[in-house]
């Protein structure tokens, strides 16, 4: 859930993420696709690096320029969840399941027309685990805290083996960009890898195996890519692709300007690219008119905002607070919240409730067996009452045995729709009496108070970089540094904590899929019954595209057009 | 009527506005009808379309497709003009509340801290700014310096800064006296160049030398002579400062300096019409600009007088 | 005009510099007062990751440290690095601030345009036409800057008259200068309409009136050069303003100007470049106020230039 890898891990066997969309005309990409042309798209944030492996390089920004102009040795299919050959073009596993050997795909070169051989294989693992590189991809490449051991007894092949069993296996390769060995050497020799690659770096001379090189950048402005004619990849009737001659990217930092963008024409896709509610209207009018944009619906979000309260061993000292650690108080939460409301009203309609972390539209994970939490305010009241929390004065307001008034904080980010929600929440929680103060900062200062523990309650979200668990240790785990609600424990607090420490060490050893969702689907359930984080709504994703843009493949994870964009193409 | 009474009527109705009207508020600010987010303006109706007589009320609305805000007048159903019912004479925001009530709610904070900080800032300009534009020479370059600090600092930062050594709660009041002070301690310096620059060519005024030669303190001079010739510069300035004033809470709110929900600003609800491209699609959002409007043309009226109080001089 | 002799001049940009270092060193100190910092960008990153990222950035050192080294680079014209840019801040601020020059130019010109003539008419005179343009400029005041600029963009998107966004050719100057200048014109209509009124009642006014010259020439001549005084005065402010750049009309307009670096500098904690945008600002309003100044001793010979 937290955003560290760039990539979808899904087993093979897994079922797509995004099976039942709908769509409000037949698909663009009925049509047959044509060589030539480009496309517009926007990007919400300026690049801070176009190096991929560095601090910044996981921003949307850098992350989408990766994805045009960088390849992997494999690529999990964001809308199949298969693992495709990309540059090892086949792959044999030992039979402990723990060795890979990967014969790289013959005859392909960089951008630069430089052949690709092992030795640039080895030299990205080499980078990314460099401790002095520290690379944002390095956790995202490791199995229990231990690099994967890479070696290659050929230029052709290249062999990996995972220093634990761990069940996603080769889908981890899909966080690597294999960079040119031959490019990069010299910087990282010289220990300066970390400005290699930066936004001076003159476009044009970065090689890469991605479909698209970057050959123009105009800060604050826009990004352009043109075709690699080096480019490996062709499809099924044998076409090199990509088959757009060219992409560039405008930075638009407003949403509403780059609405406007999207209305007027000037734009063809969003990067960053699910639709907020309130603008959906407007689009909608233009998709029925005169069909200049196609919305493809994609059912609910993969990733959920959450509530979380402050479980830390210092919060629990805090007087007059000590409610917040009761698992009742947190269900009588839940129960209190008419998502419905939410729904209505911040979403416009346009999302589903959901009662735990993992929603629906993760298909694969998502499990049934978990708690529910139908709006019931009685039962939040009795909840409540249990633990003596009840209306000691009359003036409709719980108060504590002490007498002193049931009132937390709940910290959110200002100017977001998060702290639209927070809003809904407030006027739901008074109604069953609870107080609530809102305190909505921007996210640095918000992160500040969340590290010095200065909150009982928080209302925030991941972005989803993977489906599955195994990739989510860091929230599930006891010791994880993302989980949030009381992270990087050294010992489970509490036994419901150890239980689910437990449970994710065997799923994610474990061998069938079938088992692995049980495993987690007890996860799920345990979450559920002690709600450390109640989840609330997950968002129904939307996505516009302009008549131009043919072949895509919305997918529910970032970026969700263009992960596919050697096969966008131009209809005219 | 004298320009004098006319300003003193609309200043003392603006107040009485402000002061009363959240009384007459048909809803609670804060209360959210869920299923009805961006309802359009409803029309209160005496009649029924067989033309008999109730309590005032409006039909109900019954949505027909809220991702596209679409909504259906129910001529079957009627319903008083009550806080309990979905009633909405100016449209609703996106949470469902009441567009006026919040309207009304959100005038007496924004207002009250808009003419607080202005009176505080033009206070500050017209001090600082007469003392510059008398005294020439180093007490003039000192607060003229000192002025271009002040301006050129970016507000944000300092809100910014401010905000992190402060608690994580505030309360209305504490949001309403923080806001105040510092908007009125950044917002003297561009008037107080305007002060310093009259200041400075009417003390050569004749009536200023006759007013020295006749021994009046220099003190005297400032505040019976010279201030009074920059009242009507002071009036303007009140006219640009209180809505840019009335917008800064929204922009404050980036830093966590904005009144926190559910407290209903004219700054807050600004903001959120802007960051949604709503004003196109909900143009009834925007009332707290129209409250603006009523209010600057009020001062402008109220201005006017500034004749009567340079006659004194 | 003795006012304006060189020493004047030289003492000015004496001050001028005073106030950038003042300035970028107070934005500095804030940068570092407020909560958080630039490497910590979310929740539950890698700590490892994130220890070395402030090592490299110096964040580990304590603020006296590290403002000591940034003087040291300062004098020698070298504002640093941008933490997330990994550029040299001046590179950036000079490209930024070209931009955000050339709208802020256009800006001013129609804002001098359409507000001092409508300002002129309104002081001088009642009618209809004074009316008119005393309620358009209420109504332009009241308006929040985000709104205009969402009107106008709207215009240009549905008639496709003018681009919408990003930068060009003039015609994508159009759009974000004139969201700029409405406010801006308002201001310096009822700026220029007070002050004429003001001086019209003025007592030499009133006897070259008794002498008979014509209402006409009083105004444009007399009145005009009056009123002079605390336009000019608000005026220099205006300039440093406005070439320290707006940040609704630039995120609105897709205009990569100063305001919308500023903003995105405080957001991140990246502390040279605060300083470094500071910095620009404070050139920027030293430049502006000097100007006018000037402008001021040379229209008015009675008043001597101010803080000489």
């Amino acid at each position: 859930m937290v955003r560290r890898i760039a990539a979808v891990l899904v087993l093979s066997a897994a079922i797509a993420a995004c099976g039942g969309r709908s769509e409000d005309r037949p698909p663009a990409n009925a049509s047959v696709p044509v060589r030539g042309g480009s496309l517009v798209a926007s990007l919400r944030s300026e690049p801070a690096t176009f190096n991929r492996l560095v601090n910044g390089g996981n921003s949307s920004a850098t992350d989408a320029i990766t994805e045009l102009t960088q390849a992997t040795l494999v690529r999990v299919n964001r809308v199949t969840g298969t693992i495709e050959p990309a540059l090892a073009e086949r792959w044999s596993v030992s039979p402990d399941g723990r060795t890979f050997t990967l014969s790289l795909r013959k005859g392909v070169t960089f951008s630069d027309g430089v052949p690709l051989s092992a030795d640039d294989v080895l030299f990205s693992f080499a980078v990314v685990y460099d401790p002095k590189v520290a690379s944002v991809l390095a956790a995202s490449l490791e199995v229990r805290n231990k690099p994967l051991r890479v070696t290659a007894p050929d230029s052709e092949t290249v062999v990996i083996t995972l220093p634990a069993p761990f069940a996603p296996g080769l889908a981890l390769l899909d966080n690597l960009p294999i960079l040119p060995k031959h490019q990069l050497e010299a910087a990282y020799a010289a220990g300066k890898f970390q400005d290699a690659w930066n936004v001076s770096t003159p476009p044009g001379s970065m090689a890469g195996l991605g479909p698209f090189v970057l050959t123009g950048y105009e800060p604050g402005q826009r990004l352009t890519f043109t075709r690699n004619p080096h480019y490996w990849r062709r499809d099924a009737s044998g076409i090199q692709l990509p088959y757009l001659d060219s992409i560039s990217m405008e930075i638009v930092a407003s949403q509403d300007a780059e609405l406007l963008r999207m209305q007027a024409g000037s734009i063809d896709l969003m990067t960053q690219a699910d639709l907020r509610p309130q603008d959906y209207a407007s689009l909608k009018r233009l998709a029925q008119g005169d069909g200049a944009v196609h919305l493809t619906e994609l059912g609910p979000a993969v990733d959920a905002n959450m509530l979380w309260f402050n479980l830390t061993r210092a919060a629990a000292s805090r007087p007059g607070k000590s409610f917040v650690q009761r698992a009742e108080f947190r269900q009588a939460i839940s129960y209190a919240v008419d998502r419905d409301a939410i729904v209505s009203s911040v979403y416009l309609g346009a999302a589903t409730p959901i009662d735990g972390p993992v929603t629906p539209g993760n298909r694969t994970w998502y499990s049934d067996r978990a708690p529910k939490y139908p709006y019931d305010v009685a039962r939040a009241t009795a909840l409540l009452a249990a633990i003596g929390l009840v209306d000691r004065n009359g003036d409709g307001m719980l108060e504590d045995a002490s007498g002193a008034r049931v009132r937390f904080t709940i910290l959110t980010q200002a100017n977001h729709i998060r702290g639209r929600v927070v809003t809904v929440l407030q006027e739901q929680l008074r109604q069953v009496g609870i107080a609530v103060d809102i305190a909505a900062l921007d996210p640095r200062s918000m992160f500040q108070r969340f590290a010095a523990g200065d909150y009982d309650a928080m209302y925030y979200g991941f972005q989803a970089s993977s489906l599955d668990p195994a990739n989510n240790l860091d929230f599930w785990l006891s010791s994880g540094s993302a989980h949030v609600w009381n992270a990087g424990q050294t010992q489970p607090a509490t036994p419901w904590e150890r239980q689910i420490d437990d449970l994710m060490q065997q799923q994610m050893a474990a061998a069938s899929l079938t088992e692995r969702q049980r495993l987690f689907a007890d996860v799920q359930r345990v979450f559920g019954e002690n709600l450390p984080a109640i989840c609330f709504v997950a968002p129904n994703v939307a996505i516009a595209t302009s008549a131009r843009v043919g072949g895509a493949q919305p997918a529910l994870l970032d970026p969700k057009v263009l992960w596919a964009s050697d096969q966008l193409f131009l209809i005219r | 009527m004298s320009t004098a009474r006319r300003s003193g009527l609309a200043l003392a109705l603006l107040a009485l506005v402000v002061t009363v009207a959240p009384l007459a508020a048909p809803h609670d600010p804060a209360r959210q009808f869920s299923r009805f987010p961006y309802a359009p303006p409803m029309r209160p109706h005496l009649f029924d379309d067989e033309w008999h007589a109730h309590a005032p009320f409006a039909y109900a609305l019954r949505v027909i497709d809220p991702l596209e805000r679409r909504y259906e007048e129910d001529r079957s159903r009627r319903l008083a003009i009550r806080d309990d019912q979905p009633v909405f004479l100016l449209g609703s925001d996106g949470f469902g509340r009441d567009v006026l009530s919040r309207t009304l709610a959100g005038a007496r904070l924004s207002l009250g801290v808009a003419f607080a900080a202005t009176g505080i800032a033009l206070s500050l300009a017209a001090l600082l700014g007469a003392l510059a534009g008398y005294a020439g020479g180093r007490l003039d370059a000192a607060i003229t310096r000192f002025a271009e600090f002040v301006l050129v600092l970016p507000a944000i930062y300092v809100a910014l800064a401010l905000r992190g050594s402060l608690p994580l709660v505030l309360s209305s009041g504490q949001v309403f006296a923080t806001l105040a002070v510092v908007f009125g301690a950044i917002g003297w310096p561009a008037t107080a160049r305007g002060v310093r620059g009259i200041i400075h060519v009417e003390r050569r005024q004749e009536y200023a030398e006759a007013a020295y030669a006749i021994g009046a303190s220099p003190w005297r001079v400032i505040v019976r002579h010279l201030l009074p010739s920059t009242f009507g510069f002071l009036a303007v300035q009140a006219i640009v400062l209180v809505p840019a004033f009335v917008l800064a809470e929204a922009t404050l709110s980036l830093v966590g300096f904005g009144f926190a929900p559910p407290v209903a600003s004219w700054g807050t609800m600004i903001e959120e019409v802007g960051t949604g491209a709503a004003a196109a699609d909900a143009p009834w959002l925007l009332a707290p600009v129209v409250g603006m409007m009523l209010t600057i043309v009020v001062l402008q009226v109220g201005s006017m007088s500034k004749s009567r109080l340079r006659d004194r001089k | 005009m003795p006012a304006l002799s060189s020493s004047f001049i030289a003492r000015r940009i004496l001050a001028a510099a005073a106030l950038v270092f003042v300035v970028s060193s107070a934005a500095l100190a804030l940068a570092d007062l407020a909560p958080g910092d630039y490497v910590t960008a979310t929740i539950g990153g890698d700590p490892a990751v994130a220890a070395a990222e402030r090592q490299r950035l110096h964040l580990d050192r304590p603020f006296a440290e590290r403002y000591r080294h940034w003087i040291g680079r300062a004098l020698t014209m070298d504002l640093g690095e941008s933490f997330q840019y990994r550029r040299p801040v001046l590179g950036l601020v000079r490209e930024r601030a070209g931009n955000t020059a050339m709208l802020a130019l256009a800006a001013l010109i129609l804002a001098t345009l359409l507000g001092i003539p409508a300002g002129i008419v309104s002081g001088s005179g009642g009618g209809i036409a004074a009316r008119v343009i005393r309620i358009t400029s209420l109504v332009l005041l009241a308006m929040p800057p985000l709104v205009t600029s969402f009107v106008l963009l709207t215009i240009a998107a549905r008639t496709r008259w003018l681009p919408i966004a990003g930068m060009g050719g003039i015609t994508h100057l159009v759009v974000p200068a004139l969201s700029l200048a409405l406010p801006l014109a308002a201001m310096l209509e009822r700026l220029q309409s007070e002050a004429i009124s003001d001086a019209l009642e003025r007592t030499h006014i009133l006897a070259a009136a008794a002498r008979g010259i014509p209402r006409r020439r009083l105004v444009w001549h007399h009145a005009w050069r009056v009123s002079l005084g605390p336009l000019l005065g608000v005026y220099g402010v205006v300039i440093g303003s406005l070439f320290s750049g707006s940040f609704v009309v630039e995120v609105i307009a897709s205009w990569p100007g100063l305001a919308s670096l500023m903003r995105d500098a405080l957001m991140t904690r990246d502390a040279p470049l605060v300083a470094g945008c500071s910095a620009a600002g404070a050139v920027f309003l030293a430049a502006g106020v000097l100007v006018a100044d000037l402008a001021h001793a040379a229209l008015d010979p009675r008043v001597g230039a101010p803080g000489a």
